[in-house]
């Protein structure tokens, strides 16, 4: 895999918050709540926008328990589990997000499909593993600030589920950060495995968001707010990945770092489509 | 019968048989799932005399007190369980079926073989809290009703055959031969092999599609309790539209991945209206526009032979009573006239060989008046069998004569929807 790009590089940070970034950010709410999607729709701009749409799919990996289910739910403005109950079999979400190209100003509309499969069904069906790697363009792996054991495991995952897989995105997320007064893992820590395997690292926290006036119903708003850096970072790392493997970008030897301001501002994306 | 306000408690209790280990409780109240536990010397004691029982080869089945219902059953000699309901207008009956469905729903979600062959207590708890989402759903107030008729909750959507087709052809595209498509738990259209899937997978299967949380798309392994209780098979459902699921049961193929959204958009594109227009139609069960007596307030209707109902209570939804009232009115009315005066559906367990002879005394109609009595107050139920059918009626207004009039009406019109 090319080495990953500088954060903030590729996808402008907080275009989001910016007067532009919240008239595309409507047509993924309704109502200030967040708009769910079947698989038979996509989000709708005003018509003189047409933008192009670039789809990945993303399978979450990681120990029982770690929190895959409530980032994933998280990240879809739905309501996180409260209690543990490990998912039964694969379960998919969809995404969209709206982001901006820091080389080409242009709005490109995110769809990341989200796999998730609990641990006991992967064991005990041979078909899910293959299942979920299948054609996938990123794996998350997960530990959970508050399980030592799971952050230990993160070499074992990485080789065990991406060992065979150059060129995908792997990204390592932290879990539980809004636990980091108990956690089991130091910054120092950290910094090691940083060195060690160069992967993009994020730290959530997957808790519920503000709610609207009610009560009862998540802000959809301020869950965006709350996951835009890893939805960037997602999308970041899955933009930059399509260019250096459509050759339009060098693939960064280890020991240079990726230069944020070469890119060329043609878009490679095969798959995009405009959006109707 | 089923005043507002007068609000029950259910507990549902699972235990190993052989050692009397509590594998799990479940509880309700007032139709919603509550965290209230029984006391560990009461679970001790139910199942206590139940063991007793058959120790002495008595079957002990039921129970009553003032206010609750207590039925026992057990399960391939493996697993126990107990119900106790202090539900107004609760039944044996009503509890009994429950127990099947709760047995039927853990098979699906762990298997047969899990549950006949206990090696790991702990590790089986521990699967069976996969089915706790279900089994809560048979306990709390559903809008469904497959659970009690054991038929199949379906509605019927205004351009079924345009749906049919798509899935038909679909369905031979996943190379699978089992496809429907489920709103909100309730079957809109379904291949005819998933319309042969036996009890009690036929009700439990679109149950489990509308009452787990949204998701894009699963691959959901399952035991059918009756066609395939220890091999398990794969559910796959795509959500559609929100709320729209289209189900696959198949084999190890073809993976979830298969089924991309350009796929999806290849069959389904083409009737997006028919289907964005079956998404409302969940409580509703018929078309918008179906013409129904301004009287009815709530109807079942159940097809015996094809072990399919429409259950809605939307009509005239403005009016009293509401429509949690209206559901407990025609659920305790089914009870009724099921458990005392029409025949045992065929099929069904209670069905005895020697009833046959009394069957062409059995009544074609019955009719109750609940609540308040005196003229113009209290709700009208009336039922009427006619050949595989069986009509239920909630009204208001009619007077009790018409009642008979306007269930034939209303069965003759609906007759082609089901
Ligand atoms: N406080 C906190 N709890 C979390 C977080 N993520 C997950 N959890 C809790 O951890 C438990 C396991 O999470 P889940 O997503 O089901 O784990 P999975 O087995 O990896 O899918 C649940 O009780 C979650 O509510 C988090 O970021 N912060
Ligand atoms: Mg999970």
């Amino acid at each position: 895999m090319a080495r990953p790009p500088a954060p903030g590089s590729v996808i402008v940070p907080d275009w989001h918050e910016s007067a532009e970034g919240k008239e595309y950010l409507a047509c993924i709410l309704r109502k200030n709540c967040r708009r769910v999607f079947g698989l038979l729709e996509r989000p709708v701009l005003p018509p003189p926008v047409a933008i192009d749409t670039a789809s990945y799919k993303i399978f979450v990996s990681g120990k029982s328990g770690v929190g895959k289910t409530a980032l994933v739910a998280k990240l879809a403005g739905l309501e996180v589990p409260v209690a543990h109950h490990e998912t039964t079999g694969i379960q998919t979400t969809v995404v969209f997000w709206p982001a901006k190209l820091q080389a080409s100003d242009r709005v490109v509309m995110f769809r990341f499909e989200f796999w998730d499969c609990g641990e006991s069904a992967l064991k005990k069906f041979d078909h899910m593993l293959p299942t979920c790697k299948e054609k996938t363009d990123a794996f998350l792996f997960l530990f959970s600030f508050t399980d030592r054991a799971s952050f230990e495991d993160l070499p074992g995952q990485l080789a065990r589920v991406a060992g065979e897989a150059p060129g995908i995105v792997r990204m390592v997320i932290g879990s539980k950060f809004d636990q980091y007064m108990q956690t089991d893992v130091p910054e120092r820590d950290l910094t090691a495995f940083r060195q060690a395997w160069k992967l993009p690292l994020l730290r959530v926290k997957s808790v519920p968001g503000r709610r609207l006036a009610d009560g009862r119903t998540l802000d959809g708003r301020a869950g965006l707010a709350d996951i835009a850096h890893v939805l960037n970072g997602l999308a970041e790392q899955l933009w930059y990945q399509d260019q250096v493997a459509a050759g339009l970008l060098p693939n960064t030897s280890e020991n240079t770092p990726a230069d944020p301001y070469s890119q060329p501002s043609g878009d490679p994306r095969q798959r995009a489509a405009p959006m109707s | 019968m089923g005043e507002e306000g007068t609000k029950g408690t259910v507990h549902l209790l699972c235990l190993a048989a052989s050692s009397g280990v509590p594998l799990f409780c479940r509880s309700s109240r007032g139709g919603a799932p509550a965290r209230q536990q029984l006391p560990f010397s009461v679970i001790g004691s139910l199942n206590g005399v139940h063991m007793f029982g058959q120790n002495l080869e008595v079957q002990l089945s039921s129970a009553r007190t003032e206010d609750t219902t207590v039925v026992w059953k057990s399960f391939h000699d493996s697993i126990t369980l107990i119900v106790l309901s202090s539900e107004e207008g609760t039944s044996e009956l009503r509890l009994e079926r429950l127990l099947q469905m709760v047995f039927g729903a853990m098979v699906l979600l762990v298997g047969l073989e899990e549950l006949t062959n206990i090696r790991n207590v702990e590790r089986l708890k521990k699967e069976l809290r996969a089915s706790y989402r279900l089994i809560d759903s048979f306990l709390g107030d559903s809008e469904l009703i497959g659970d009690l008729t054991q038929c199949v909750d379906c509605v019927v959507p205004p351009e079924g055959t345009l749906l049919q087709e798509a899935l038909s052809g679909f369905a031979e595209a996943a190379a699978t031969a089992f496809g429907s498509l489920v709103v909100s738990g309730r079957v809109v259209a379904a291949t005819e092999s998933w319309w042969r899937l036996g009890t009690p997978e036929a009700v439990l299967l679109p149950w489990l599609v509308g009452s787990l949380p949204p998701q894009a798309a699963r691959d959901y392994p399952v035991y059918l309790p009756h066609g395939s209780p220890t091999v398990p098979h794969r559910l796959l459902t795509l959500t559609l539209l929100p709320g729209l699921e289209l189900c696959l049961l198949c084999g190890p193929r073809p993976p979830l991945s298969q089924l991309d959204p350009q796929l999806l958009d290849r069959w389904w594109q083409p009737v997006l209206d028919p289907l964005r227009a079956c998404v409302p139609l969940g409580p509703r069960a018929l078309p918008a526009g179906f013409p129904l007596h301004m009287d009815i307030l709530g109807l079942l209707l159940l097809h015996l032979e094809l072990k399919r109902c429409l259950f809605t209570v939307e009509p005239s939804a403005d009016q009293e009573p509401s429509p949690e009232h209206r559901r407990r009115l025609l659920r305790a009315f089914y009870t009724l006239v099921t458990a005392s005066h029409f025949p045992p559906e065929p099929g069904s367990p209670e069905e005895k060989v020697e009833d046959a002879a009394q069957r062409s005394q059995v009544p074609r109609a019955c009719y109750l008046v609940s609540g308040p009595e005196g003229p113009g107050t209290g709700w009208r139920l009336v039922a009427l069998q006619s050949g595989p059918r069986r009509l239920l009626l909630l009204s208001a207004q009619s007077p009790t004569h018409a009642l008979r009039g306007l269930a034939t009406h209303t069965l003759h019109a609906l007759t082609p929807l089901l």
